[in-house]
């Protein structure tokens, strides 16, 4: 018996072979539309009294809470337990410290504006307002950034014997492969809902454009696969496709679609000279409230405000405050001195630490655009998931490029178990892959393992579906006058534009707290 | 721990501190093991607070040579293998375990609950080096195990059962307490003794 496709077994199918671009399309062309939601930038009152925030940790929320709170006439003062502010917004450059618990680094890149790593954050899309809107206050000159580049590589030891093809090759053969299947197949009996035989013409058009057919529905190439010379003065000639069996033997499916994706798709950006522009930005604002080396070990919420104690100088400080907006990541929350409900503290230890890893090299030379490549993603199968090139700096001698970045845990313990010197040896080996003679280009590295980072111990949460039904609403609920913050308390965990979020939840809940408390000018 | 590098020039940050005073060296151990090394569970890492100094030196030692933390499972070992590396090598070792014996040690809240009649018979099997009341014995290097995190010592023993601790030729003291957990049959076993060691005082 034949399998009845339906329309969302369709649009899945679309996704798979053309991305999430194509399932826009293909829902728009079946008459189903998405809906669109924003939260925004709240305004908040000017206060006519005496308020005391204190707000634990200066990474993205935190700044940006102080930011808008200090404007508005609230005391506000920032406690970070490291020696640096902006949290998981890091950039390294010449002679910076890489403050890891076992393995701690110094950045040995030439003192030079364009080589410089981001280590976390790195990328903003253009519907990311709040952050984008905090960048043209503060200053943030901003760069494109490329993060999608068809003349990129995908590696896969499950395909071609490991060797590595261009990007475009890979989906323009792929797609031309999979629509050429798919519209021999089509008919109206094969829907679960009802087609006609006009909607199933209409649908053959659509691969026929969507996988480069020809008029007789065969793909026999494409120029979107890149010519197979570009020689200018003869025509043209297409380069043979791809054994379209072999393609589909790769995982590489999975992550096609990565650079349509809502976060990642092009338009994407970057701050010029680093992502760490942004706190700076912050700081040459309210640089003056925050205080260094101040770890919280004990919070205890009281009647009316919040009692903090930190440990500054190996002597333990104790402060009060009418608000705590607090952003320590979570898993480490869960080992400081608290009274907060059993409920709310359960949820601490409840979401899993992110263990993402990236590693940035400084190569003598930027050998990748003698291969055409100007910024924009190599993908592969193995430990290192990634390449990234500069888009910054083009043509120039040197470059930083990122060598591994893994969003798989096991990956990222693999890698951060080694010392460093044996993590570049393991980047390097599967970065040979890619580009043969790729560890000859290699000055020196950096490794960032976000689990083992000093006061963080973690990346991005892990929540997932059933984590957020379960704990979402706890978590960001405030204890009396205690907020979690942080894009660990948003649905957007790894992205600045969540932290924000988070921290314009929590100074709305207080504005309103204080507006209905008649605390605010009139 | 001697912060090595001074924070150079390069791009000027406002917000970038010099060294660090050495006062706040051993805060690292705070960081995992949460206020006063009381543990925390959100991480996985024990309570150190009221370990015996002996105790605490040799397992860094452990750590720092590789004797413990390194089969390939035991991802918590992993993180704090590099740590004990590096206190052996920076010479702050002994200055760990000091600010350890410093901090004020709390009776963790039980997370284990088991069959504690069934786990009092299972102790029978412990009393003779970590003493009746799980006090500990220095004599036969036995630490003692009462107010510990339960949950670590549910994992330790597991992990002695599955060969994560306890292989190394190098820990022999590991080595006696492989052989004696592996006369716990099962897991519930292992749930049992440690909801009986909870009730010790």
């Amino acid at each position: 018996m034949k399998r009845a496709v339906s329309r969302r077994d369709f649009l899945h199918l679309a996704g798979a072979v053309g991305g999430s671009t194509t399932v826009f399309r293909a829902a728009v062309a079946l008459g189903l539309l998405p809906a669109v939601a924003h939260a925004e930038r709240p305004e908040l009152a000017t206060l006519n009294k005496t308020r005391k925030v204190l707000i634990l940790g200066a990474g993205i929320s935190g700044l940006t809470a102080a930011y808008e709170l200090s404007r508005k006439g609230y005391e506000v003062q920032v406690l970070e337990a490291s020696f640096r502010a902006g949290g998981r917004n890091m950039t390294v450059r010449n002679g910076d410290r890489i403050d890891e618990t076992g393995y701690p680094q110094v950045c040995n890149f030439d003192k030079d504006p364009d080589l410089y790593f981001n280590c976390g954050p790195a990328r903003i899309p253009g519907h990311h307002k709040a952050l984008l809107n905090y960048c043209k206050e503060l200053g943030v000159e901003l760069a494109p950034f490329i993060n999608d580049n068809r003349l990129a590589w995908v590696q896969d030891d499950a395909m071609f014997g490991g060797k590595p093809v261009r990007a475009r090759e890979y989906m323009t053969d792929s797609r031309g492969f999979v629509a050429e299947l798919m519209s021999k197949s089509l008919t109206p009996a094969a829907f679960a809902a009802p087609m006609t035989k006009e909607d199933v013409e209409r649908l053959r058009e659509y691969l026929k454009y969507l996988g480069s057919l020809d008029p007789s529905f065969k793909y026999t190439g494409s120029s979107n696969a890149g010519l197979a010379v570009h020689d200018y003065t003869s025509p043209d000639v297409l380069k043979k496709p791809l054994d379209g069996r072999e393609l589909l033997k790769s995982k590489f499916m999975e992550i096609m679609s990565f650079g349509e994706t809502d976060d990642q798709a092009a338009m994407m950006m970057e701050p010029v000279g680093g992502m760490d522009r942004v706190p700076a930005g912050f700081l040459r604002k309210i640089g003056h409230l925050v205080q260094l080396e101040s770890q919280v070990q004990k919070i205890n919420v009281q009647s009316k405000g919040v009692e903090v104690t930190y440990r500054r100088n190996g002597a333990y400080v104790t402060a009060k405050a009418d608000y705590v907006l607090n952003c320590i990541p979570m898993h480490l929350l869960a080992g400081i001195e608290h009274n907060f409900p059993k409920e709310f503290a359960a949820g601490l230890t409840a979401i899993p630490r992110g263990k993402l890893f990236k590693i940035g090299f400084q190569m003598k030379e930027r050998f990748w655009e003698k291969e055409g490549i100007y910024g924009g993603i190599s993908w592969t199968l193995q430990d290192i998931q990634q390449l990234w090139y500069p888009a910054h700096g083009i043509n120039r001698q040197k470059g930083v490029m990122l060598g591994a970045y893994t969003f798989d845990p096991n990956a990222g313990e693999k890698f951060a178990r080694l010392a460093p010197a044996d993590r570049f040896k393991l980047a390097i080996a599967q970065g040979e892959k890619i580009h043969p003679g790729y560890g000859s280009y290699v000055e020196t590295g950096v490794s960032v393992a976000w689990h083992q980072m000093n006061h963080m111990l973690g990346c991005a949460a892990q929540w997932d579906e059933e984590l957020w039904k379960k704990w979402f609403k706890t978590l960001q609920t405030p204890v009396g006058n205690h907020y979690l913050m942080g894009d660990q308390v948003s649905y957007h965990p790894g992205w600045q534009e969540g932290a924000m979020a988070s921290a314009h939840h929590a100074i709305a809940d207080i504005d309103a707290r204080e507006r209905a408390a008649g605390s605010v000018a009139a | 721990m001697k912060r090595r590098n001074a924070v150079a020039a390069g791009i000027a940050f406002v917000f970038i501190a010099g060294a660090v005073s050495a006062s706040n060296d051993y805060d690292y151990c705070l960081l995992c093991h949460g206020a006063n090394a009381n543990g925390n569970y959100g991480i996985r890492a024990p309570k150190l607070s009221g370990m015996e100094p002996w105790y605490l030196a040799r397992q860094l030692e452990n750590f720092a040579s590789g004797a413990r933390g390194t089969p390939a499972e035991d991802t918590a070992g992993h993180e704090m293998g590099p740590v004990g590396l590096r206190v052996k090598t920076e010479g702050t070792l002994e200055g760990a375990v000091k600010f350890i014996g410093t901090l004020e040690s709390r009776r963790p809240a039980p997370t284990v609950t088991g069959d504690v009649a069934h786990g009092k018979a299972l102790y029978a099997g412990c009393v003779a080096c970590h003493g009746p009341k799980g006090e500990g014995n220095p004599s036969v290097q036995a630490p003692a195990l009462a107010a510990r995190s339960d949950w670590y010592l549910a994992t330790q023993l597991a992990n002695y059962q599955k060969g994560l601790r306890g292989t190394d030729p190098r820990d022999t003291y590991g080595a006696q307490m492989r052989a004696i957990v592996s006369t716990l049959p099962d897991e519930k076993a292992i749930v049992d003794v440690v909801a009986y060691i909870n009730t010790l005082k």
